[in-house]
């Protein structure tokens, strides 16, 4: 055996050892020319009324009774819907956001930005944050519980919106003030495109974080409305995905400097 | 040539290396994943009843029957980052010699042999720990402290008790995650494998004061280990719906080669299977089938004075290293108590109680008349 071939064999059973390689990752790049899009989500129907739960643990710190909103809808139009633009490989960078969760919740999600997503889970008022979110695979997630009282984290990724088989990823207690961080990697994500957070202890925090591979995504806020800026000139998939209503999908093609217009409308089932 | 299979061997072991890696032994139940047909089977059948299947979820939702009958170990596993302390108190009391199935009286035993032992009292206190130390993995260590007497009878009637007591074996365990489903309507059902060893930190030489002489040794049930490194291997099922809960484990006790005084204890394999129901959030009960079967010593202890007088009569059954085995089917009552959370701790009382409703001897032998267990469990 030559050298070459002593170095084949030893680049090989490398690869071998960093295991199954991971997809083709986004890159942080510059945009010369982009497009954006604006867009809003309707709702035809009548919402589903939110979930009522009576406290069980905690009720002196989490209150009595709590209740969880799983359609936000508001004259005809939906909030939380996530909004995610496919198949964007390079472009601009994550922007920094926060959402809040719902009052009297007070949970955050953060997403720091940068050259990943860099989401951060803030539990404060036995709330992680708002319904809706996204996460990203391979990235650390930090999970902060503000709260004194120890919420249990279960998390679980699903291959289809409607969750019909939801499958761990992590089970771990999150003590009083804690701080915790966790990696949703590849291998566990598999094909799932959601990621669901519950606390085993509280029943009423439910999340769902859709996984995205991009920067290019948004949540509907309030009143329906959704913007997504800098993209490059190109045709994707645009996807809106609500954990209760389903998923809708449309190409789109974006020139440069382009405003596109886009809706979308869920109906009551 | 050899250049080439030094590279063969150099890339098989840095690839297998990498295959592990690639494995998700610290991230996940071991089977997560690879049971893809039956996974896709049982959320077809979750979705006709409009549920969802959950898969891979080893949260123990917090009820008295979230553990196992106190006599059980190592029944359940720990998120990552929680730990459990437990303190378990035992009392086991051995009354009346048999063979086999029969029963014998005293004076049979003496026909035969010089002494017979008439009853034993065992009674341990249990420390453990458990701790998740990942999402695969919960660790776990044991060490009791054991209190051992019997009382005998000689061939003159004269009446004698030994003691001994001190710190048994410490076990040290690794539960490793299998595989977890659950819908509402199926409950939730979860494997975890056990492995484990038992080092050997109990007294095997303990002595005591008997018609032999001062500071006699002591034989073989008077033992506080086994004085082997001993391998526990074993698997554990549990189960939950709505308000009863139940679990099935099988556990061996492996010995790896003899002691320094020479012999080996014959290995021991049980298995648990038992029923909860929940009465209310704080409080079920269960019963419980435990069956053990347990072998011979192997070769044995020559410090042991196994005859006595110049008729070289027997001395007592307890010294005979082929009179030690046998099977016993026990039946058990618990109670299990949750107390209400305090300082963020969770805290379970739990008892067990119970006696053999089967017992075969390679005797003669001291057969089990009943148990009682009683711990206290701590998670935070």
């Amino acid at each position: 055996m030559d050298n070459k071939t002593t170095v084949l064999w030893v680049l090989t059973s490398l690869t071998l050892a960093m295991g199954p390689g991971a997809a083709h990752a986004y890159e942080v790049g510059n945009v010369q020319t982009s497009g954006s899009i604006h867009g809003r989500v309707s709702f035809l129907g009548s919402p589903p009324e939110p979930l009522h739960f009576k406290v069980e643990k905690n009720p002196e710190f989490c209150g009595q009774e709590r209740s969880l909103m799983k359609v936000e809808s508001r004259d005809g139009f939906l909030a939380g819907a996530v909004i995610v633009l496919e198949g964007v490989n390079t472009g601009k960078p994550f922007p920094p956001k926060t959402f809040t969760g719902n009052s009297p919740g007070e949970g955050e999600f953060r997403y720091l930005g940068g050259e990943s997503l860099g989401l951060q889970v803030k539990t404060k008022n036995c709330n992680f944050g708002p319904f809706t979110g996204v996460i990203a695979a391979n990235e650390v997630v930090r999970f902060q519980n503000q709260d004194s009282i120890k919420h249990v984290l279960h998390s679980f990724v699903s291959k289809d919106t409607r969750g019909r088989i939801l499958r761990t990823v992590h089970n771990q207690d999150l003590h009083s003030r804690d701080e915790i961080d966790r990696i949703f990697s590849s291998d566990k994500m598999e094909d799932g495109i959601v990621v669901r957070i519950i606390c085993n202890r509280h029943d009423f925090m439910q999340n769902w974080l859709y996984v995205v591979d991009n920067p290019y995504f948004a949540i509907s806020d309030r009143e329906g409305r959704f913007t997504i800026d800098q993209i490059p000139p190109g045709t994707y998939t645009l996807l809106v995905r609500h954990p209760v209503l389903g998923e809708q999908r449309q190409d789109v093609t974006i020139e440069a400097r382009e405003n596109l217009q886009v809706g979308f409308q869920f109906m009551d089932e | 040539m050899t250049k080439n299979i030094r590279c063969l061997f150099l890339g098989l072991i840095v690839g297998s290396f990498g295959f592990v890696c690639a494995l998700p032994p610290t991230e996940a139940a071991l089977l997560d994943g690879l049971m893809g047909g039956v996974e896709e089977s049982l959320g077809k059948r979750a979705e006709e009843k409009g549920e969802r299947l959950v898969i891979g979820n080893f949260y123990q939702t917090e009820r008295p029957d979230s553990h196992a009958p106190i006599g059980v170990m190592q029944d359940h596993t720990h998120n990552k980052g929680e730990f459990m302390f437990t303190y378990r108190y035992m009392y086991m009391y051995m009354d009346q010699m048999r063979n086999g199935t029969d029963n014998l009286s005293i004076n049979n035993v003496l026909k035969d042999f010089a002494v017979t032992p008439k009853n034993m009292t065992t009674q341990m206190h249990m420390f453990s720990g458990m701790y998740g130390l990942n999402d695969t993995v919960t660790l776990m260590a044991m060490l009791p402290y054991v209190m051992k007497e019997m009382e005998h009878q000689n061939r003159a009637g004269v009446n004698f008790t030994t003691n001994s007591s001190g710190f048994g074996d410490t076990k040290l365990a690794a539960l490793w995650r299998l595989y977890a489903f659950e819908t509402p309507s199926i409950g939730s059902h979860r494997f975890h494998l056990n492995t484990g060893v038992s080092l050997p930190t109990g007294d095997i030489t303990p002595t005591d004061n008997t018609p032999l002489g001062n500071n006699s040794l002591l034989p073989y049930p008077m033992r506080l280990g086994s004085g082997t490194v001993d391998l526990l291997p074993g698997l554990t099922y549990t189960g939950a719906r709505n308000d009863v809960s139940w679990g099935f484990q099988a556990l061996g006790t492996v010995r790896i080669g003899h002691n320094k005084q020479g012999y080996k204890e014959g290995n021991r394999y049980q298995i648990n299977s038992w029923g909860a129901y929940r009465w209310a959030k704080w409080i079920s009960t269960s019963a419980r089938f435990h069956w053990q079967q347990w072998y011979n010593i192997k070769r044995e202890d020559g410090q042991l004075q196994t005859t006595v007088g110049p008729a070289q009569i027997p001395l007592v059954p307890t010294v005979d290293p082929d009179r030690q085995g046998g099977q016993r089917l026990d039946l058990m009552g618990g109670v299990n108590i949750l107390f209400p959370e305090f300082m963020g701790l969770e805290n379970h009382l739990n008892i067990e109680a119970g006696a053999p409703i089967y017992q075969y001897l390679d005797g003669p032998q001291l057969k089990q008349a009943w148990s009682f267990w009683v711990g206290w469990q701590m998670v935070m």
